[in-house]
């Protein structure tokens, strides 16, 4: 967030013309957001291709309709976005996992595939990459037993670093909402994260 | 070690996790991830746009209203047969040598529609 105010200041007092000034800094919002943005959406999607379109989808949106924006608006306005093009398509597999429950059919089949989710080694430091790799799966299973308004203030304050007021305005909350959905969230996944890893060292 | 102590370092761990997961991404999704990026900066309103072509939106209407206009003008008064005889009968009644030649011929035009040799005839007549 601070490369991008930064750049737009910096931008701004060079005083040079009006697409240049607008393009630069939300180009490099986007480029500091779009990674980070995926993987909140494939924690939620758990789908890549569906993870890239919401991230796409969410980058035009911004763009269309809040570029002219104040530069501080824009990572609010931005997970808004990317949250409630999450929540449409879990209210989307909602409905047809119902219907294909209703004709006897599973909707799960082609949603998990832990081959496609897993994510690509890293090079320089193997050992390292399996720990990592191994915290942010247990991470993510347990996000995953959350309810989803806790799972959404946990991901946007920890992972992305958004305030609380940043926050209530990406999910659409009050900030008094956003602390006590955050606060049972952390004491939450704590809880399962330790029992986790008790089990995993009683093995 | 307090509640408070863990709770943050909790945090400070799950933030490293989600981080180190970021950085771990692949070159395939980064560069999908690059593209879907400029093709949302395609969406980006050009503000170097020369200043007559704020009127073009403007002008367009304009041409189309005179075009509409025009169309209306123009059209053949054909189209309605209905509405072109009631006028044809409205010149006849208004035309003062048409009412005095009804005047004169109205029972001899009377008689002859109660002919039956000419009722076919008449029927067939326009």
């Amino acid at each position: 967030m601070g490369l991008a105010l930064s750049i737009a200041q910096r931008e701004a007092s060079l005083g040079r013309e009006g697409a240049l000034i607008l393009r630069a800094p939300i180009e490099a919002f986007l480029r500091e957001v779009e990674a980070r943005a995926y993987r909140i959406a494939l924690v939620h999607i758990r789908d890549r291709d569906e993870a890239l379109d919401i991230v796409q989808d969410a980058m035009i949106r911004l763009v269309n309709r809040y570029a002219k924006r104040p530069s501080e608006e824009w990572a609010p306005l931005f997970y808004r976005i990317l949250q409630n093009r999450i929540r449409d398509i879990q209210r989307r597999r909602a409905v047809r996992s119902r219907v294909l429950s209703f004709f006897g059919g599973t909707a799960s089949e082609d949603e998990h595939d832990p081959i496609v989710e897993a994510p690509a080694p890293r090079t320089e430091n193997p050992l390292e990459q399996v720990t990592a790799g191994d915290a942010m799966e247990a991470v993510e299973r347990a996000l995953r037993e959350l309810p989803a308004r806790q799972r959404e203030a946990f991901m946007l304050r920890n992972f992305e670093g958004l305030d609380v007021a940043e926050t209530a305005v990406a999910m659409g909350c009050t900030e008094g909402s956003v602390k006590t959905h955050y606060s049972r969230a952390v004491h939450r996944l704590r809880d399962m994260l330790r029992e986790h890893g008790e089990e995993q060292s009683n093995e | 070690m307090s509640d408070e102590t863990n709770a943050t370092d909790f945090e400070q761990r799950t933030k490293h996790a989600f981080d180190d997961s970021v950085a771990a991404l692949d070159g395939a999704t980064r560069s999908r991830l690059t593209q879907a990026r400029h093709r949302a900066l395609e969406e980006l309103p050009s503000q170097h746009r020369a200043p007559w072509r704020a009127l073009v939106p403007a002008g367009a209407l304009a041409a189309t209203a005179l075009v509409a206009a025009l169309f209306v003008w123009q059209r053949p008064q054909t189209q309605n047969p209905v509405r072109e005889t009631a006028l044809v009968d409205l010149e006849i009644l208004l035309g003062e040598e048409d009412l005095e030649m009804l005047d004169e011929e109205l029972e001899f035009y009377g008689w002859i529609e109660q002919q039956p040799e000419f009722a076919s005839a008449t029927d067939s007549v326009g």
